[in-house]
């Protein structure tokens, strides 16, 4: 088996390190020592299992797997964080606790190698970040990979995103960025009051909206400041008048 | 003291109150007595006024009989004993006046008579009533009190906080180090050791001198510095006069701390926490300033923020002050506390 370690730490790779040498058949290909490089090490030396750090300089985690191959079993590694932890627990993800003792090190091993060729569900990134996120609290970044490189989006940069099937086009300073996952949970990690879903297959960043143009009877368009056009449904027409408060 | 004694705009308000209610009384004895204004106003005058002062009474019997406390039995059959007590006291008052008055106005001794009972029935009504607002009055304070209690006790919680991430990762350090370096393992434990055992001691005192707090922040950067080895960096120029200032204990050690884990440590290349202590005219002005990563999610940041702010206050007032700047790059931490020698 080959395995990454994604972790800022010198000395928190060095325990993995030396667990993993103990391990007959077991190789580590690489380290990262922050979340690009991790992403980046998994496109590259596609391993079988990844220990990942949830706190860490660039991406975090959570941001690591969303962008990373659904096929790598991932063990996160982390000291503590509650909300995290009942995160893992909820979503059968498997997780280490810092400090962790090499018995404790093998049965997470031992599962993973009883997983492979597994692939992960692909909200499962999202869910996590969601339930670590507390009440109030929202996206502040999206993520996301366009062959080998990664872009971070501020909340506030993104104009809007359109739902194209599985993907969300997510369209900031002029720019067109893929990404997998639904609108529906883009939409339930941005702020509400930031983000209005206009349309079933469009959510708006309220601030772009310069106007809004009255179509058929039912359906109305919504010009942005660059002047792009998007269709208003009327529940979207709704939601953004309540938004403005008229 | 009385709660409406206290302050002079509480006693006027109360007195004032008793207008309408010694109206009240006023019409009532002179429809049931068939009397006229003047007779009317004769009586009631001089035992409003006394009715007003007997019914701060409950006050103090109120506080002999708590609610919670006391048996029901006794303590309603105690408090309309009271009331029957007063009721008559009052009646017997207004008939003394009203005996006074007659030779100026003869037959109101006879006509009064008739008013005695719905008086006395009033009487006792009011005395009850104030015996329940009492009651109030001394639940709202209770209440007030203990709200303040429960707060003190969350700040003295949430300044003993050692944060249970920074245990566990130094914990994770040693670990590291015990296999091929365990020298640095022990040396480390002995200072994680330190540094708790200090931020206990401190977090039971409400102030320490900087210097103190000084300390206890250098242990806890030397414990990170094994942690983040390279990656970081600190520079302290604190001015000596600074030492002997008072400041709230474990203030300066958490907002140093959020330095290293919102900023330095989401670095890839990590960096330098510059810390300066001057005294100014205000007092002791301590800046702390750090590289920051301002794409990183800032989220759960403002609570060790918050916390300091609050405990400032509540020390100082507005002679304190927490000012934070984040500029591109950089974040800037700045504490004036008024200068008090320790």
């Amino acid at each position: 088996m080959r395995a990454v370690i994604a972790d800022d730490e010198e000395l928190a790779r060095r325990v993995l390190r030396e667990f993993l040498e103990k391990e007959p058949g077991m190789e580590i290909v690489t380290e990262c020592a922050n979340g690009f490089e991790a992403v980046k090490a998994v496109a590259e030396y596609k391993p079988d299992v990844l220990f990942l750090d949830v706190q860490m300089p660039k991406l975090d985690g959570f941001e690591v797997l969303e962008l990373i191959d659904r096929q790598v079993a991932v063990i996160f590694v982390t000291a503590f964080d509650q909300y995290a932890m009942r995160a893992f627990d909820a979503a059968a993800v498997d997780y280490l606790l810092k400090p962790f003792g090499e018995s404790r090190f093998r049965t997470a091993l031992e599962k993973i190698k009883r997983r492979t060729g597994e692939i992960r569900p692909a909200e499962l990134s999202t869910e996590l970040k969601a339930s670590v996120r507390l009440p109030g609290e929202y996206l502040e970044r999206i993520v996301v990979k366009d062959g080998a490189k990664i872009h971070v989006i501020p909340a506030g940069k993104l104009d809007f995103a359109e739902a194209q099937d599985d993907y969300v086009a997510l369209h900031s300073e002029g720019k067109t960025w893929l990404k997998q996952q639904t609108i529906a949970s883009l939409e339930s990690a941005l702020h509400p009051k930031r983000f209005v879903r206009i349309h079933r297959g469009f959510l708006v960043n309220i601030e772009r909206i310069a106007r809004i143009e009255p179509n058929t009877k039912d359906t109305w368009i919504a010009v942005l400041s660059d002047g792009t056009r998007i269709p208003v449904s009327r529940g979207g027409y709704t939601r953004f008048q309540s938004l403005i408060g008229q | 003291m009385h709660p409406v004694l206290g302050n002079w705009k509480g006693s006027l308000l109360y007195l004032g109150a008793w207008i309408p209610l010694g109206a009240m009384l006023g019409l009532l004895i002179s429809t049931a007595g068939h009397l006229n204004f003047l007779d009317t106003v004769a009586v009631i005058v001089p035992v409003d006024i006394v009715l007003a002062f007997v019914c701060l009474s409950p006050w103090y019997v109120c506080r002999a009989l708590p609610l919670r406390s006391t048996d029901a039995v006794r303590l309603i059959g105690q408090h309309l004993l009271a009331a029957m007590v007063v009721s008559a006291a009052v009646v017997f008052l207004a008939r003394i006046v009203a005996e006074g008055l007659s030779n100026v106005r003869p037959g109101l001794d006879q006509r009064i008579g008739a008013a005695y009972p719905v008086l006395a029935a009033m009487i006792a009504m009011i005395y009850l009533l104030s015996i329940a607002m009492h009651y109030m009055v001394i639940e709202a304070q209770t209440s007030r009190r203990s709200e303040l209690l429960a707060r003190e006790a969350q700040l003295r919680a949430l300044k003993a906080q050692v944060n249970p991430h920074f245990l566990f990762n130094s914990l994770n350090s040693i670990s590291a180090l015990t296999a091929n370096d365990p020298l640095r393992a022990r040396e480390m434990c002995v200072q994680l050791a330190d540094f708790l055992r200090t931020s206990l001691r401190l977090g039971e005192r409400a102030a320490i001198p900087f210097s103190e707090e000084m300390a206890l922040t250098r242990m806890y950067l030397s414990v990170e510095q094994v942690r983040f080895g390279q990656k970081l960096q600190i520079s302290v120029d604190v001015e000596p006069a600074c030492g002997d200032c008072e400041v709230p204990a474990l203030v300066i050690q958490p907002l140093v701390e959020n330095a290293v884990k919102h900023g330095i440590a989401l670095l890839a290349q990590g960096g330098e926490i510059l810390m300066l202590g001057r005294i100014v005219d205000e007092g002791l002005r301590f800046v702390i300033e750090n590289p920051y990563d301002p794409l990183a999610p800032s989220s759960r940041s403002g609570i060790g923020l918050a916390n300091v702010r609050q405990r400032l206050e509540a020390r100082y007032g507005k002679n304190a002050r927490l000012d934070v700047e984040a500029s591109s790059d950089v974040y800037r931490v700045t504490v004036i506390v008024p200068m008090r020698n320790a």
